[in-house]
């Protein structure tokens, strides 16, 4: 393993039945950094999650974490990590504090410890005052962010986080993706899926974006947008509905997009000049007036849009 | 070592009361030994090792078959397995605390039976059996819990169908030797055969077969349950997450 990898994915592959789920995923995972499997719903990113932390066994392929094969040495290579699966629950009839105590006692904190690491983790996620109740009354985005300090009871180095603020409401979100800056900051190696493009471009060092189960790019997001840099989004809002129809006939040679009054259409940055006269045509054409017109570079949602439908 | 006893406690605290656990470790071996006692008879010291028999059968195998289709419906499991922890280390913590429930409900019969005076003439033999026998069941158990479903009914119900018919062909109520000729090779597979044998010689009873190979043949068919339980459970996991 290369020096300062703390995670290294070979080939991996993975059926279900017929179905090629994953197919030939590699990527590495470099000391502190935050990284990103980016890609539609049925990509592969929760099977690569599960083979790379070694529950689910590859038909091909290897994974290491700190140098261990996790599937040669599972719970030797677990010890160094922490998973917040995206499906899951705590123990629904335990208590905040019981579910707490049991994940620290599988890590095999000693009890000193572990008191004062649940106490402080409840603190830190604003968890503490229900640590209580069982863990069945909790509100969904508690539940989250206890599952996420029981990822934390081990002391991991690396984190495994599968859709962290998926199905949460905005504050909650936010409030676990801070969390998720802050550990970055205690240098801990934080490894996340998703299919929220805003999300990835905000948390992550490096993405790898998935699509059928490959790996169809890979890179920092500023690298992303400077590949996608020739590309142009212009963002317009009418006074008025406009007709999709007829406006995709106008910009058929074009990428576009249009709900009620908005229109968003994306081109090359040479034909920007051809665009903003077709505008103007067809402002005059339909009598609308524009209250609003921007122009931007990409950003990481329509570059992950032009790479999943292989545009780009 | 410590993760086994670790996740045991765990399933103490979350199985031992469950419905499924209480109606099939407590009531149902209940229920059959009124059936079969209740009106014949039989005086509470004759039908102590009957007692004693089906409540370690059916206490111990009662947790093992719902813990991973439960834990799976409540999406716990992937949480759980994501742990410094194997597939095996949370089947045997599985397996231990069922065991556990079999050899304390069996405890307190023995107890109750010393209590009215029934005293077993080989106490060591007698301890040995529902220590081992406990373990088997609840491997057995372990083998039905690896139907690929997450509605622990299911499981329960194919456990049921397997343990139900055992209780008639074991010796329990009707003696080896005077059942049908077809299906005494069952007989001979079953481990209740060799615990009931046991218990019976326990309790000064005639027995079919010594102490010693009663034990025995419950440590080779707890050895064959726990590799089946384990082989299985690691087979259907993946359809489980």
């Amino acid at each position: 393993m290369p020096l300062g990898n703390v995670v290294e994915v070979h080939d991996l592959v993975k059926f279900f039945g017929d179905v090629r789920a994953v197919d030939g995923v590699s990527f590495s995972v470099r000391r502190g950094e935050i990284y990103g499997l980016l890609g539609p719903n049925g990509a592969g990113k929760t099977t690569t999650i599960r083979m790379t932390i070694g529950i689910v066994t590859p038909d091909r392929g290897e994974a290491y974490i700190m140098g261990y094969n996790v599937h040669k040495e599972p719970v030797k290579a677990r010890s160094f990590i922490g998973v917040v699966p995206e499906i899951s629950n705590p123990y629904v009839d335990l208590t905040v504090w019981e579910n707490l105590m049991l994940v620290g006692e599988i890590y095999c904190v000693p009890k000193r410890i572990r008191v004062k690491r649940a106490k402080n983790l409840l603190k830190m996620l604003k968890i503490y005052e229900a640590r209580n109740r069982k863990a069945k009354v909790l509100s969904k985005g508690m539940r989250r962010r206890l599952l996420l300090a029981m990822a934390l009871m081990g002391d991991p180095d690396i984190l495994f986080l599968d859709e962290p603020t998926s199905g949460l409401d905005v504050i909650s979100a936010r409030m676990i993706r801070s969390h998720l800056l802050e550990l970055k900051e205690q240098g801990k190696t934080i490894i996340l899926t998703t299919h929220n493009i805003d999300e990835a471009g905000m948390l992550c060092d490096r993405v790898a974006i998935m699509n059928r189960g490959k790996v169809i790019a890979r890179g920092t997001p500023e690298e992303f947008k400077i590949r996608f840099g020739e590309y142009a989004r212009i963002l317009l809002c009418f006074d008025r509905e406009i007709d999709a129809k007829l406006i995709r006939k106008h910009f058929d040679s074009y990428e576009v997009i249009v709900q009620g009054r908005r229109l968003a259409i994306i081109c090359r940055s040479k034909d920007l000049r051809d665009v903003l006269e077709q505008i103007v045509q067809v402002t005059n054409e339909y009598s609308l007036s524009i209250e609003e017109l921007r122009a931007s570079g990409l950003n990481f949602e329509d570059i992950f849009v032009r790479l999943v439908e292989g545009l780009g | 070592m410590y993760r086994i006893w670790v996740l045991c406690l765990k399933d103490m605290k979350l199985y031992y009361f469950k419905g499924p656990t209480i109606v099939m470790g407590i009531l149902m071996p209940l229920f059959v030994w009124l059936a079969f006692v209740a009106g014949r008879g039989f005086s509470f010291t004759e039908s102590l090792p009957a007692l004693i028999t089906l409540a370690s059968f059916f206490a111990s195998s009662s947790i093992t078959p719902i813990v991973m289709p439960w834990e799976a419906r409540q999406k716990s499991l992937e949480m759980l397995l994501s742990k410094p922890v194997t597939i095996y280390i949370v089947l045997l913590g599985t397996a231990l605390a069922s065991s556990i429930f079999g050899i304390f409900i069996s405890s307190v019969l023995v107890t109750i039976g010393l209590l009215l005076n029934v005293i077993p003439r080989d106490l060591i033999s007698l301890a040995l059996g529902i220590a081992v026998s406990s373990l088997c069941y609840s491997f057995m158990g372990l083998v039905f819990s690896a139907i690929p479903s997450d509605v622990p009914a299911d499981a329960v119900m194919l456990s049921s169908a397997v343990r139900l018919p055992l209780i008639f062909v074991s010796g329990i109520f009707i003696p080896v030797h005077s059942l049908p000729h077809y299906v005494k090779p069952l007989a001979f597979i079953s481990p209740l055969t060799y615990f009931s044998d046991l218990i019976k010689n326990a309790y000064g009873y005639s027995s079919l077969l010594s102490p010693s190979i009663d034990v025995i043949a419950l440590l080779l068919l707890t050895i064959i349950f726990a590799a089946l339980a384990l082989a299985a459970n690691k087979r259907t996991l993946t359809r489980r997450l």
